[in-house]
C-alpha cells in the first residue's frame, strides 16, 4: 500500500491555478522531499492532504483512505507539522503534547520524553504562546511524533530553526524513518532535502515537473557535470559560442571572467578545445557534481532562496 | 470521542476567563432578581407559584439571554481559526464536526448550568415563604429556558463558523441580536400601532401577521411558556399560533442556524 496516493489533483482559486493535475505516489517507508519555490503550491497540496482545503478536482489518499471523505481516519496514522498554525493559547508545552496524546489515544506516551527528544523539556511548564518560532516548531514536531505515526507530514519543518535545530530535525527524521515511518516534507531549502531524501518531487507553478531520486535527477541532467572555468577574458560572444556545443545544457557567467557550464561528461574537453580555438586562455578549471540546487534552478528557473 | 476532548478543554479555558464570568453572572443576577421581586408584584389574594413566575421570568430573560448567548458563542471557532491554532487541532485526528460539537456543548453547557442553577435559587425565592412549588411545570420551564439559551449560543457559534475574523463575527453576531431582539419588537409595535391608526385593526394584529411577528425565538419562548407552563396565561388564535407549533419552530431555531452554518463551514478552505 502507498503512503500517499494523489490522482489528478487540481486546485483553483478563482482564475488562478494553485495545483495543476498533480499525480504523485509516495511509497511506504521512503523519505520524500517536496521541493519548489515559495508559492509553487507545496502547501496547497499538503493542505489538501490534511483536508484544510478541498481539491477542485482529483483525489488524495493516505494509506488508501480518502483524505476528504474520511479525513479523521486518514490522519489517525499521521503526524503533522502544518504551515500557518499557531500554538494554542493558555496551554503549556506539556499540555500541547498531552492534547496530542489524548486525541491519538497514545496513552502510554510520556509527554516529557517527547519534549526531551525535540529539545524543549526545560520549557515544558511554560505557556507555549511565549515560545519563540523555533521552539514552537519543535513543540509541534513533538506533537507529530506522538503515537509513533506511520507517516510524518511536515510543511517546511525547518522554518524558524537555527542550523543546529535544523540538524537535530534531520536527525529525528532519520530516526523516525529507520523506525519504519514514511516521511513527506516540503522545503525550499535544498541542502536539507538532499541530505535526507530518497526521492524528491519538484513543483513549479502548481505543476509537478520532476519526480525522481537525486541520482536520477542528476542523470537526467546529462551526467550532471558542472564545469567552473576561469578565463583570461570573457568576450560577449563566448557564452553563446559554448552554448552551441553538443552536450552543453546551461552556461552562466558567475563573476568577472568565471563561467559555469553544466554539460555531459563527454562535452568537457570539447568546451576547452573550443575556447582554445577562439584564443581564450583557460586560467583555472574545475569540475563539480551538479548539486540539487543546480538542478532546482534548472527545473524551476529560479533560485530557491 | 474527540469532541469531548475539545469540550473539556474549552470549558476549562472559557470558564476561567473574566469576560465569560461577567456574562454568566449577569444572567444569574437577573434571574435571582426576578425571583426576588416576583412575590412582591403579586396581589395578596392571588397565589404565588413557580408556575406563574415563569411568564414573569421570561420578560427578564428574553433580552439578556440572547445577548449573553451571542457573546459566548461568536468567538468560539473563529478566534482559533484566525490565530491558526484551529489548524493544529485539525492536524490531529479531530474533525471539524468534533470542534463544532465540542465548542457547542461547552458554551451551551456553561450557559445552561448558570440558568439551571440560578433558576433553582430563584424558584426557592418565589416559594419561600408564602409561595408554592409546582415542581413539574417549573422543571419544564427550566429546561425550556436552557434550550432558549442554547438557541442563542448556537446562533453565536453559527456566526463564528461563517466568517474568517473575530471582528466580523462580533459585528455579525451583534447585528443578528439587534435585528431579532431590539428592532423586531420595535417594528412589530410600530406596525400594530400604524394598523390601528389606519382603522384596519383594533390593536391586535391579524393572525397571519401575528404568526410572522411571533417567529422570533424570544416570542416563541413566551408563547410556549404561556401555553404549557403558566396556568394563568393562555394562548389563543388560529391553529398556527398554538404552543405546539411554537415548540416546533423553537426546535427549528435550535438546529437551523447551526446546521446551515456547519454545512458551509464543512466545505470551506481554512488555509
Amino acid at each position: 500500500m502507498n503512503a500517499i496516493d494523489a490522482t489528478n489533483v487540481s486546485k483553483h482559486y478563482g482564475s488562478t491555478t494553485a495545483l495543476d493535475r498533480v499525480d504523485l505516489t509516495v511509497e511506504e517507508g521512503e523519505t520524500f522531499g517536496f521541493l519548489g519555490p515559495n508559492g509553487a503550491g507545496k502547501s496547497t497540496f499538503i493542505n489538501i492532504l490534511l483536508d484544510f482545503a478541498k481539491p477542485s478536482d482529483g483525489q488524495v489518499e493516505i494509506f488508501g483512505t480518502d483524505c476528504q471523505r474520511d479525513g479523521v481516519d486518514a490522519r489517525e496514522r499521521v503526524g503533522v507539522l502544518p504551515e500557518g498554525y499557531s500554538v494554542i493559547e493558555r496551554l503549556t508545552g506539556r499540555q500541547h503534547i498531552e492534547y496530542a496524546i489524548r486525541s491519538k489515544d497514545a496513552h502510554d506516551t510520556n509527554p516529557l520524553d517527547i519534549l526531551d527528544r525535540v529539545g524543549i523539556r526545560d520549557a515544558a511548564g511554560r505557556k507555549a504562546s511565549g515560545y519563540s518560532k523555533g521552539m514552537a516548531q519543535r513543540l509541534v514536531l513533538g506533537m507529530a511524533l506522538v503515537g509513533e505515526p506511520d507517516l510524518l507530514l511536515l510543511d517546511e519543518p525547518s522554518t524558524g530553526l537555527d542550523p543546529n535545530g535544523a540538524a537535530e530535525m534531520r536527525r529525528i527524521l532519520r530516526e523516525e524513518n529507520e523506525r519504519g515511518a514514511t516521511i513527506f516534507f516540503s522545503s525550499h531549502i535544498l541542502e536539507q532535502v538532499e541530505a535526507v531524501c530518497d526521492r524528491v518531487g519538484i513543483l513549479q507553478n502548481g505543476e509537478l515537473v520532476a519526480v525522481d531520486t537525486i541520482e536520477g535527477l542528476r542523470e537526467s541532467m546529462g551526467g550532471g557535470t558542472k564545469l567552473v572555468l576561469t578565463l583570461d577574458e570573457l568576450r560577449d560572444s563566448t557564452l553563446a559560442e559554448i552554448e552551441t556545443i553538443d552536450g552543453v545544457e546551461t552556461v552562466a557567467s558567475v563573476g568577472d571572467s568565471t563561467i559555469e557550464v553544466t554539460c555531459t561528461n563527454d562535452a568537457k574537453m570539447d568546451i576547452v578545445v573550443a575556447l582554445h580555438q577562439a584564443g581564450i586562455e583557460v586560467m583555472n578549471f574545475k569540475t563539480e557534481e551538479a548539486s540539487l540546487e543546480d538542478m532546482f534552478i534548472e527545473y524551476t528557473g529560479s533560485r530557491g532562496r | 470521542m474527540s469532541w469531548q476532548l475539545i469540550a473539556r478543554q474549552d470549558v476549562s479555558d472559557t470558564a476561567t476567563q473574566r469576560s465569560t464570568r461577567v456574562l454568566l453572572a449577569l444572567v444569574a443576577m437577573a434571574t435571582l432578581l426576578a425571583g426576588y421581586i416576583y412575590p412582591l408584584t403579586v396581589p395578596e389574594e392571588a397565589a404565588t407559584t413557580t408556575a406563574t413566575f415563569s411568564t414573569y421570568a421570561v420578560g427578564w430573560l428574553t433580552t439578556l439571554v440572547p445577548l449573553v448567548g451571542v457573546l459566548l458563542g461568536y468567538g468560539s471557532v473563529v478566534s482559533e481559526r484566525e490565530s491558526g491554532s484551529l489548524l493544529l487541532s485539525l492536524s490531529l485526528p479531530i474533525s471539524r464536526e468534533d470542534v463544532l460539537l465540542g465548542k457547542y456543548v461547552s458554551r451551551t453547557g456553561l450557559l445552561a448550568a448558570t440558568i439551571v442553577g440560578s433558576l433553582a435559587i430563584a424558584g426557592w425565592l418565589v416559594v419561600y415563604p408564602f409561595g408554592t412549588l409546582d415542581l413539574l411545570p417549573y422543571l419544564g420551564f427550566v429546561v425550556l429556558t436552557a434550550l432558549f439559551g442554547a438557541i442563542w449560543t448556537g446562533i453565536g457559534i453559527a456566526v463564528s463558523l461563517l466568517v474568517s475574523t473575530k471582528r466580523r463575527a462580533l459585528v455579525l453576531g451583534v447585528t443578528v441580536f439587534f435585528l431579532l431582539v431590539i428592532v423586531w419588537d420595535t417594528v412589530v409595535q410600530a406596525l400594530s400601532l400604524a394598523l390601528e391608526e389606519l382603522g384596519i385593526t383594533d390593536g391586535e394584529l391579524p393572525d397571519p401577521l401575528q404568526f410572522v411577528a411571533g417567529l422570533e425565538p424570544g416570542r416563541l419562548f413566551r408563547r410556549i411558556t404561556e401555553g404549557f407552563i403558566d396556568p394563568n396565561a393562555a394562548v389563543d388564535g388560529a391553529w398556527y399560533l398554538s404552543e405546539w407549533i411554537a415548540l416546533v419552530l423553537f426546535v427549528v431555531w435550535l438546529v437551523g442556524p447551526l446546521g446551515l452554518a456547519y454545512l458551509r463551514f464543512s466545505g470551506v478552505d481554512l488555509s
